[in-house]
């Protein structure tokens, strides 16, 4: 992947750069030396790689702004890294540039339960600000599949989804408010606690801006009331069009699960023999949950395996308790970790209309032939979000290229359908030069037109998301 | 000039009459919804009309910004689906002659009761096509329920009440209409007793989808919708923890008094400021207390839990709306003034004043759609 | 995960096991999650992830370690956290010992750290020698404040207020079954524990042959070798590891053993992995065959059908050692036999992090494994138990010296309510930790319980 040459005038002022930034933190919270950065040179998409200049790891919104403040002054990119557990590589950093972690801002800054909110600092993993409110029953909805791992920064920056959006929506569906701080220091407040904004939404469209606009440093979340139980029902069918057929049929008779998951027959083998989840072997799974009480449960699992009994499914398995549960869970939930048992995998993040499933898995079968590389397929149906595994191996030489140019045809595909590049990953450094085949020039225009609102000299979490000839041409103007 | 209306049939036309403007635009719907008279050549948008795609497996609609928001719901009703956020209709309220548009629900981000339980009109977007005040034509999103593909303007737009660009055509995520609803409803309770009693709901998990108080007649009101059974369960469960001793409005007379509180019904035909301030739920018993204190002559509807307090100012407008922009914006809200002697948008931090400013200079540098519409 | 090894470097066998090791990582991060030291440091280089990468990098480049390599290393507890958490199955216990070995062979260490970890490894393993360092310590102690290094001031406070007598249990013999004979198991009686603790052997000795097992202590057993091993020092650690394999094979080709037993899991987590630390040696048969028996006792005790005891009322914290739930992957037996026997047994918050005493790194990396232990402790009273139980005694230790809730071995309880005594930390008898001052004797709603 092209990165922009690095500012040689900008390295050859590392010492003084880092020098200032030690004023203004502890010592061991600014990273300079060379056998240190490299740990920070890659999130979770390891194809592309980059060790910093420097990484500083402030603790509290003061100190995050006067980091921005010096690296503006000084004319230094900055790459704001949560968790580092990006799939589309939006914490890779530049060699001139300084990663901004928020690692350490993990506090939970105040609980309200009675108006439903939990403000944290933003380093915070989406799954420990669950953690800090489940004893009063209470839980943070959006759960992207990294969610032990993934810090709140990232979920803003990404507008992560998950498995459960179906029902709760994504990040953007539940943040009430941010504090963030501009490149250039300044430090403010986006929402809050109450509903909408009083003037233009900011904070949608700092949601999903992946850290380009501003670093969140704060953020006001929505929590709910955890519901009195869930469970799947576990269906296997003899073809992807059943499958995406029974999808069809329970979202138009009314019935809104929490989460409808699919998996493709590679997927499905994989699962199995990592995991031993007792999956059917079969062309496509479904596992569909719901929520309430156990008689609420049972009325709609009826209805939907009434459903499903009408597409004759090879396998009908409704769950009726929480071991029975965790076994449907089991398999899917091992996914990523079983096809890396396998292989090195490129994960996709595609989203395409639901009524086109069977059409895009016969276009990615045929890829596969084309390309000789294997992939399987999970899917949230529910929603149309995509995540083909590309497997490869990355140690063959030409494999990654080869991995690369499929994933790329494979998202046009997406495109092609009516869908999108990206569900719930963010483009990142992955998907940016795909940009032009999902937009036209005018309507990245549009977009890139705000960032030269937020961050007129282009210096945060530089050569993401757009073209790189077009980002590039506006870092130039900016110069 | 004034003589003079735009009113464009498709987005190439709207294109055409954006561009080729030589001064400012008064950009409407079905007029129903605009707070502030804006100079300007009438840009109306009711000419681009029609459905782009309907497909109710996949719970997507792609609509034309001027079609009727009658239409729209009228057709979604043919599959049994619905807008879950619920958008009000202030036609009568503001004594509106007009038929409210989905461009306009949307550029208003108009959202009813049913938001706090299934979001807001900018969280069912998925799409948006508009063009900016130099005529170009843009989209951003799409027509799938997930989409982080580059910035999210369809948010921006949502909301911006046609400042930042004319939409031409929406995406949203339409949801199943459920089996049933039915309403707990209690006549009598105080509003601070009432907003602990519907945060109270809020926190429990049977989803309840509609939290309000009326204070003439002191109503407090909960909804619960979903599959009959549920409804059934859910209604005796709330009855026996949080909301003993209410009563039970079912079908059609629990759906007309939602449409009651979502429209402002007790408001229309009564003179008075119009406000709709939006703070945390428990704070909501505040501000009514200060307008108390300060003897404002006033009546109020709840919504949102608390968190969305619709008043009309019926006495002592002037210092009302002082005190209701002040102290909202201590608790850490803010305040619309629907219809009064007031600037109807809240001021912003300088910060956030700036930043508006700024995008309104680049996505409208000739500053004529809607100017002055939204600054403080 | 991409790695660069040149085919030269894979002939090494230990750099092809780093190798096959780094390609199953997807660098997916799921393990700073629950890593001890990043939860305190958020520093990616102090988590499992960044010392892989380090690890990784100076491994490919044949790069003498750096001291700050080193330093993040040194950091890492081995509490195999990361391996519980681990989707993809990263063998990074391996890979840490690897790096280890690797650091201790081409790095050269100030010499006080050198120092100081000579003194350990020829101390700590050896009963005698550690028990007569113990008494110096006590003795030594009034004069803390005089002491330059952090670690050594940790050493003074660690050790415990009283020095148990040296126990003749641990001597070599047979304890026949009560009863019927069931099994014939051996007890690792282990090193520094026979210093530190002798109540842990006695009881588990006495539950052992009350529940059927003929119990033996091997003729020339010793130190498991975890202590050398976790230094990198491998040609230390597998001296004494072969001695022991020695020792219990001469029971093994004797009359047999079902088991080996072991009541501290850190040796038990290394025991168990014999058969990979020998892969390559002549004794590598006879390291697979002790591995394959060995058990911790909760494992022996959870195939013996121990008695249901009648509610004691007595509230437990768990504190569950890492050795045990990560390294062995032991979670449910030692909870399910304390509730069996009759104790109200509950789990801290953040059950899985661990409690900084991992071995010598509460000596080595005191700052840290302090604020570990504050943590543990913390959430351990947060249960207000009665008694903190755990199935290895450097947790005992650690735990106990911040806390005045008594803290015994699981298997001093089980072995209470089956007949045997009060665990004398409960009794007031004798102290297991050593907080100066702490009222151990002040629990009277325990006296007698069972």
């Amino acid at each position: 992947m092209e990165m922009p040459a690095p500012n040689a005038a900008i390295l050859s002022r590392k010492t003084q750069i880092v020098e200032r930034l030690r004023t203004v933190l502890p010592a061991d919270a600014v990273i300079a030396d060379a056998a240190e950065t490299r740990a920070y040179e890659c999130d979770a998409l390891t194809a592309y790689r980059c060790p910093p200049m420097a990484a500083v790891l402030p603790a509290n919104t003061a100190e995050v702004a006067a980091v921005l403040k010096i690296c503006h002054e000084e004319g230094v990119p900055v790459v704001p890294r949560g968790s580092g557990t990006s799939l589309a590589g939006g914490a890779l950093p530049t060699a001139d540039c300084v990663i901004l972690g928020v690692s350490k801002m993990n506090a939970v800054l105040e609980t309200d339960y009675e108006n439903r909110f939990i403000r944290v600092q933003t380093g915070r993993t989406n799954l420990s600000v669950t953690g800090a409110v489940e004893e009063e029953d209470f839980f943070y909805a959006p759960d992207p599949s990294s969610q032990l791992a993934c810090a709140i920064a990232g979920n803003v920056a990404m507008n992560s989804g998950g498995a459960h959006c179906l029902k709760y929506g994504v990040t953007t569906n539940n943040l009430l408010g941010v504090t963030m701080v501009t490149m250039d220091g300044e430090v403010m407040e986006l929402g809050g606690a109450h509903l909408d904004a009083g003037g233009l939404d900011l904070l949608g469209v700092i949601c999903g801006s992946e850290g380009q606009l501003g670093v969140v440093t704060e953020a006001t979340l929505r929590i709910l009331r955890k519901p009195e139980g869930a469970r799947p029902v576990l269906m296997g069918f003899d073809s992807n069009e059943t499958a995406g057929a029974c999808v069809s049929d329970i979202i138009k008779a009314g019935i809104l699960p929490v989460a409808i998951e699919f998996m493709d027959r590679p997927i499905i083998e994989i699962c199995e023999n990592f995991a031993k989840a007792g999956y059917p072997q079969c062309e496509a799974l479904l596992i569909v949950e719901v929520e309430g009480s156990d008689a609420e449960i049972d009325d709609q699992l009826s209805r939907i395996s009434a459903i499903a009994r009408t597409h004759n499914p090879v396998e009908l398995r409704e769950s009726t308790s929480a071991a029975e549960s965790a076994a449907i869970w089991l398999g899917r939930k091992s996914a990523f970790g079983a096809v890396g048992q396998v292989a090195d995998y490129m994960c996709l993040d595609g989203t395409i209309p639901v009524s086109t499933l069977p059409r895009v898995l016969k276009g990615i079968e045929a890829l596969s032939e084309q390309y000789g590389l294997k992939v399987g397929n999970v899917f949230h149906a529910g929603d149309g979000n995509m995540h083909p595994l590309i497997m490869f191996d990355a140690n063959k030489p030409g494999d990654l290229e080869l991995c690369e140019a499929m994933g790329a045809d494979i998202l046009r595909l997406c495109v092609e359908v009516g869908g999108c590049l990206t569900g719930e990953h963010g483009v990142g450094i992955e998907k940016r030069d795909l940009m032009g085949d999902q937009y036209t020039p005018q309507d990245l225009a549009a977009q890139m037109a705000v960032k030269d609102v937020f961050d007129p000299a282009w210096l945060l979490n530089p050569a993401k998301v757009f073209p790189l000839d077009s980002s590039q041409q506006h870092r130039i103007a900016a110069e | 000039m004034a003589d003079v209306m735009l009113r464009p049939v498709d987005e190439a036309d709207l294109a055409h009459a954006i561009s080729s403007a030589d001064g400012p635009l008064r950009i409407t719907g079905g007029g129903t919804r605009t707070l502030v008279h804006v100079a300007g050549t009438p840009l109306d948008t009711s000419g681009l009309t029609g459905m782009e795609l309907y497909e109710p497996g996949a719970m997507t609609l792609v609509v034309r910004a001027g079609t009727p928001l009658a239409e729209v719901e009228a057709l979604l009703a043919t599959e049994n689906q619905r807008l879950a956020f619920e958008p009000p209709n202030f036609a009568p309220v503001l004594g509106r002659p007009g038929q409210s548009t989905i461009g306009g629900v949307v550029a208003a981000n108009a959202s009813g009761p049913r938001r706090l339980q299934a979001g807001a009109c900018r969280d069912a977007m998925l799409g948006v096509r508009f063009v900016d005040g130099a005529g170009t034509i843009i989209k951003n999103g799409g027509r799938v329920m997930k989409n982080v593909t580059g910035y999210d303007l369809v948010k921006l737009l949502s909301g911006s009440n046609g400042t930042l660009g004319v939409l031409s055509e929406v995406s949203l995520k339409v949801l199943p209409t459920p089996e049933a609803e039915a309403t707990l409803i209690f006549e009598g309770q105080t509003v601070s007793a009432a907003v602990d009693t519907l945060c109270d709901a809020m926190g429990t998990p049977f989803d309840v989808t509609g939290a309000a108080y009326v204070a003439a007649g002191k109503k407090t009101a909960i909804r619960v919708e979903g599959l009959s059974a549920s409804v059934t369960y859910r209604q005796a469960e709330l009855q026996r923890g949080v909301a003993a001793g209410f009563e039970v409005l079912e079908g059609a007379s629990s759906a007309a008094l939602w449409a009651d509180i979502r429209d402002l019904a007790p408001f229309v035909g009564r003179t008075g400021d119009l406000w709709r301030a939006s703070m945390k739920p428990t704070d909501a018993p505040g501000l009514i207390g200060a307008l108390d204190d300060a003897g404002i002559g006033h009546d109020a509807i709840l919504d949102w839990s608390g968190g969305l307090v619709s008043l009309l100012v019926t006495d002592g407008r002037r210092a009302g709306g002082e005190l209701i922009r002040a102290h909202v914006a201590a608790c850490g809200g803010h305040a619309t003034c629907l219809r009064g002697d007031h600037r109807a948008y809240p001021p912003q931090s300088p910060g956030v004043a700036r930043l508006e400013a700024g995008l309104r200079a680049r996505f409208d540098p000739r500053g004529i759609l809607n100017p002055g519409l939204m600054e403080a | 995960m991409q790695t660069n090894f040149s085919p030269e470097q894979l002939t090494d066998p230990g750099t092809a096991r780093a190798n096959e090791i780094l390609r199953t990582c997807v660098h997916c991060g799921f393990c700073t999650a629950t890593c001890p030291t990043y939860q305190i440091l958020g520093d990616e280089l102090d988590s499992p992830r960044g010392r892989i990468y380090l690890i990784k990098d100076m491994l490919e480049n044949n790069r003498t370690p750096d001291e700050k390599t080193v330093k993040h290393v040194d950091r890492c507890l081995s509490c195999l956290a990361c391996m519980t958490t681990c989707p993809s199955g990263v063998h990074y216990m391996h890979l840490v010992d690897h790096a280890r070995e690797y650091i201790n062979d081409n790095y050269k260490r100030p010499w006080h750290d050198r120092a100081l970890r000579w003194v350990l490894a020829r101390i700590l393993p050896y009963p005698g020698r550690f028990r007569l360092a113990l008494l110096g310590a006590k003795i030594a102690r009034p004069l803390r404040g005089l002491v330059p290094d952090a670690r050594l001031r940790a050493m003074l406070d660690m050790a415990p207020a009283q020095v148990p007598p040296v126990s003749r249990n641990d001597d070599a013999q047979v304890f026949p079954a009560k009863g019927p004979r069931k099994k014939r198991v051996a007890l690792m009686t282990g090193c520094a524990q026979r210093a530190l603790n002798t109540d842990i052997n006695d009881a588990t000795i006495r539950l052992l042959t009350r529940m059927g097992c003929e119990v033996v202590i091997a003729k020339g057993q010793g130190c498991c070798g975890a202590l050398t091993h976790h230094m990198g020092k491998t040609s230390e650690s597998h001296a004494t590891a072969a001695r022991n394999i020695a020792a219990f094979m001469a029971e093994v080709r004797g009359d047999g053993l079902d088991a080996v037993v072991i009541n501290t899991s850190g040796c038990g987590t290394t025991v168990k992995d014999y058969g990979h630390m020998f892969r390559n040696e002549p004794l590598a048969e006879d390291a697979a065959t002790i591995a394959g028996l060995a058990r911790d006792v909760s494992e022996v005790l959870a195939d013996l059908d121990l008695p249901k005891g009648r509610d004691t009322g007595i509230r437990v914290a768990y504190h569950a050692a890492c050795s045990l739930q990560h390294g062995q992957k032991i979670k449910d037996a030692p909870k399910a036999l304390l509730r069996q026997a009759g104790f109200k047994v509950s789990e801290p918050e953040n059950s899985h992090l661990c409690c900084g005493s991992a071995g010598t790194y509460n000596l080595m990396q005191p700052e840290l494994s302090g604020e570990l232990k504050r943590r543990k402790v913390e959430t351990l009273e947060a249960k207000r138990p009665d008694v903190i139980a755990a199935g290895n005694i450097g947790c005992m230790m650690q735990i106990g010296s911040g806390t005045g809730i008594p803290v015994v071995h699981s298997v001093e309880l089980l072995d209470w309510a089956t007949g045997g005594p009060m665990p004398p930390a409960i009794s007031g008898n004798r102290a297991p930790g050593h907080t100066p001052g702490a009222a151990k004797g002040d629990v009277p709603n325990l006296r007698g319980a069972p």
